[in-house]
């Protein structure tokens, strides 16, 4: 027998169906299509299901062999030739992911993705690059990895997961980032034939698929190919949240023969029509006094888009960039109240405003996914809480609705428009800057208190920190919500990553992963992120510190050490005054004491830089100019500060 | 004034029974002034640290909510301190909540409460004007130079 046909066999054996070879079934393509409602459901892929199999097969219940036994515990190798091929099938998944450039895969090594993971280390001309392999101490953090990136790019990078176990292990990562509608794809391989039927099932997306926008199962490696470029496609078009494709083993490591991967389809994502357009156009071009507000956009050309549009009518404009990513800048000459506060036409884009919005469709509209009823809530945005009820509402897309209303606007604009426009625009200026300087001065007051004292003042440690980094490429990571959200008025957030916003599902164990992400997305790109970490959320996965020196990521964490998980320490205060019972061991369960955690010593032993712990302001100064000059050079770095508690 | 408020005297009694049995080491990670632990005030430190005052006020009165420098109306007398202490189990609904518990008499003596009084008002802070404090300052310059740069932009 030739080599070749020697091969073929092999991969015929590979192929045999459940029936024919006595083993288990392979899983079914489990392709659960966004349903109904969102106006920019995509074509349905023609393998998609909405529901999970109904048939009763259950993974097989025969015991391990002892050569499958010995190879789980890494006794034994697989032989050589079971899987020689001269095309590896999960090369052509590789190959895919290159082709829609992801830049990275994060991951935690599992026993279901081994023929994928050699692909990603060694396809290709240039192995390991586009996308990179990142190791990720955790599932969990190999998700918020993501959440960090795809906040911070505007586009998906991977998570790659193992099986039930895998998936499990980062459900509330995946929940986070659902909620904070983050483009990401994630892999989970599933190997029936793994001795460990515990980290099988026959549709494990339904672990995941209440808070996941999209799955597919596929059963063959044509369509893997095909739902890992729909897997995209999904998780950029609005609402963007994370997708999931569960990859079979047997399928990764199978001979992919002369198989092509299929050629990729860009989405179209709906905008308004051309005749709403011309409205919109002709609303801003009458008003005297128009006025936009800008929410959370795609991308940043949905942010150039904006001041395209803003500039053109010369609207005053108010910007939620120091709320989150890929808003207006937020220091735009535009930025502010503006010559009158009377608006005659206010427009909104994802955001609500008084006379017209145009907001994508929201995760709400994605239904039929929460097979059990489980009914997951929303955590409303509290700062969205004071916004207006629009006289209309289009539920578009506004980033592609922008090049119309732009176009039309520009159809519409005379000499004589654009003279009042530019003086409209001279006089917006001149009072945004008299508005933002005395707001910054009246901040500056609120500063000065405690500043210093020690344990150091939050306020402090924000303000310190931006002469520092204000010349420099930089993205705030991690969520200010417990660190008093300083940065709002002392620093300029003026990139569309410039702060990457709170929790999405206020969720702790977020930040170290999240700004391992961002800082990724930073790495090549001459940036550098700041992460002012809570100790209590630090605790959850703090393994993430070794993942940013192994992979040399431009890090700066800021240890927030109040030594407790500070809310709810207040919470349980509160109810013991309720009932009267004092307050005095509010501590039990809430705070870290007995003994108190050395964070610099614990990140040494990660292998960063670190110092501390810090409490004076001077000192602190000094540590954090080395810490901004170490991850200037690509080192990352950690400074334990003990803060006052908010 | 509060039902729970005592004669001054007899606070004066307590503090200083106290202030004879007490010889408490102040759990306090982040104390590094010359407080002693056995001295009025270090009791004062300690009860305030025990009872989570700084968890909404700071290690040194600056914090959520200041309460250094007299600033607070309510540490204007110990009457009002303590009445403001004692009135708070119906004001707020048992949700979840990070407003100022209530402190019945049960669970904080007034002689207790007057320790702590006595230490928050030993809060002093002095923060630098903005022109010494070179973070803020640079933080305004570069504001002032951006906008005016923006401003002469035609």
């Amino acid at each position: 027998m030739s080599s070749n046909e020697s091969d073929n066999d092999l991969v015929k054996a590979s192929r045999e169906t459940p029936a024919e070879s006595g083993g288990i079934s392979r899983r079914g393509f489990i392709g659960a299509s966004v349903a109904g409602g969102a106006s920019t459901v995509l074509p349905a892929v023609a393998f998609g299901t909405s529901n999970p199999r109904s048939d009763n097969r259950r993974p097989g219940s025969t015991p391990p062999s002892a050569e499958k036994m010995e190879r789980e515990v890494g006794s034994s190798i697989p032989p050589a030739a079971v899987h020689t091929v001269r095309r590896a099938a999960s090369d052509l998944m590789v190959q895919v992911l290159r082709d829609l450039e992801i830049e990275y895969v994060a991951l935690n090594p599992g026993s279901s993705f081994e023929g994928l993971q050699e692909s990603l280390i060694n396809y290709g001309d240039r192995p390991n690059h586009m996308p990179e392999v990142i190791s990720a101490m955790h599932e969990g953090a190999a998700v918020d990895m993501a959440h960090g990136y795809g906040r911070s790019e505007g586009k998906p990078m991977c998570a790659l997961l193992q099986g039930t176990v895998g998936l499990q292990n980062a459900s509330m990562a995946i929940y986070q980032a659902y909620h904070g509608h983050t483009p990401m794809i994630i892999l989970a391989g599933n190997d029936e034939n793994n001795f460990l039927k515990v980290h099988t099932g026959e549709d494990i997306a339904g672990l995941v698929r209440p808070y996941t926008k999209w799955d597919a199962q596929p059963e063959t490696l044509e369509e893997t190919l095909v739902a890992l470029q729909e897997a995209y496609r999904q998780s950029i078009t609005p609402p963007c949240a994370p997708t999931l494709v569960v990859l079979n083993s047997e399928i990764q490591k199978e001979e992919a023969g002369d198989l092509q991967v299929p050629r990729y389809s860009a989405p179209v994502v709906n905008g308004i029509s051309k005749g709403q357009a011309d409205a919109i156009a002709k609303s801003l071009l009458n008003a005297d006094n128009p006025h936009i507000s800008v929410g959370r956009l795609r991308s940043e050309d949905g942010i150039k888009s904006a001041v395209t549009l803003a500039e053109l009518v010369g609207a005053s404009v108010d910007s939620m960039a120091t709320f989150g990513p890929m808003s207006f800048p937020q220091r735009h000459p535009l930025v502010g109240p503006g010559a009158d506060k009377n608006y005659d036409y206010h427009l909104g884009l994802e955001i609500a405003a008084a006379d017209l919005s145009i907001t994508g469709p929201h995760l709400k509209a994605v239904t039929g996914r929460d097979a059990a009823g489980i009914g997951f809530g929303w955590k409303e945005d509290p700062n969205l809480r004071r916004r207006p009820t629009p006289k209309t509402l289009i539920t578009e897309d506004a980033e592609a609705s922008l090049p119309l209303i732009i176009s039309a606007v520009e159809k519409r604009l005379t000499d004589s428009l654009r003279d009042s426009i530019a003086a409209r625009m001279k006089v917006h200026k001149a009072n945004n800057h008299s508005f933002r300087f005395s707001s910054l001065e009246k901040s500056i007051e609120r500063k000065r208190p405690g500043w210093n004292g020690t344990p150091v003042s939050l306020a402090r440690m924000y303000a310190e920190l931006w002469p520092m980094i204000k010349d420099l490429d930089w993205c705030l990571a991690s969520p200010s919500n417990f660190t008093g959200r300083h940065h709002r008025e002392l620093w300029d957030h003026d990139k569309p990553y410039s702060y990457l916003g709170q929790y999405p599902a206020a969720a702790l164990g977020y930040c170290l992963g999240a700004s391992a992400g961002a800082a990724l997305a930073a790495k090549d790109r001459d940036r550098i992120v700041i992460n002012i970490q809570g100790d209590g959320d630090f605790n959850f996965m703090p393994g993430t510190i070794w993942s940013a020196v192994h992979h040399q990521l431009p890090m700066l964490t800021i240890m927030h050490n109040n030594r407790a998980w500070h809310m709810e320490l207040m919470y349980v205060q509160y109810m013991a005054g309720v009932r009267g019972r004092g307050t005095d061991r509010a501590h039990i369960g809430t705070t870290f004491r007995n003994p108190y955690i050395n964070y610099a010593k614990l990140a040494e032993g990660y292998g960063m830089k670190s110092e501390g712990p810090i409490s004076g302001p001077v000192e602190m100064v000094a540590a954090l100019q080395r810490g901004v000059d170490s991850v200037k050079r690509g080192e990352p770095y950690l400074i334990d500060v003990l803060t006052q508690p908010r | 004034m509060s039902r729970h408020w005592k004669p001054f005297p007899t606070t004066l009694c307590v503090i200083g029974l106290s202030l004879l049995l007490s010889a408490t080491v102040v759990d306090d990670a982040f104390g590094n002034d010359s407080t002693n632990a056995g001295d009025e005030q270090g009791i004062g430190k300690q009860l305030y640290y025990d009872h989570g005052c700084y968890a909404c006020h700071g290690y040194n009165g600056i914090g959520k909510h200041n309460i250094a420098n007299d600033v607070s109306g309510i540490m204007s007398s110990e009457e009002i301190y303590l009445t403001f202490l004692r009135a708070r189990s119906e004001l707020n609904p048992p949700l979840p909540s990070q407003k100022m518990p209530h402190y019945p008499e049960s669970s904080l003596s007034n002689a207790k409460a007057l320790q702590i009084y006595a230490y928050i008002k030993t809060f002093k802070d002095t923060p630098p004007e903005v022109d010494d404090a070179s973070a803020l300052k640079a933080i305004l310059d570069s504001a002032q130079e951006r906008e005016s740069q923006e401003l002469s932009d035609p």
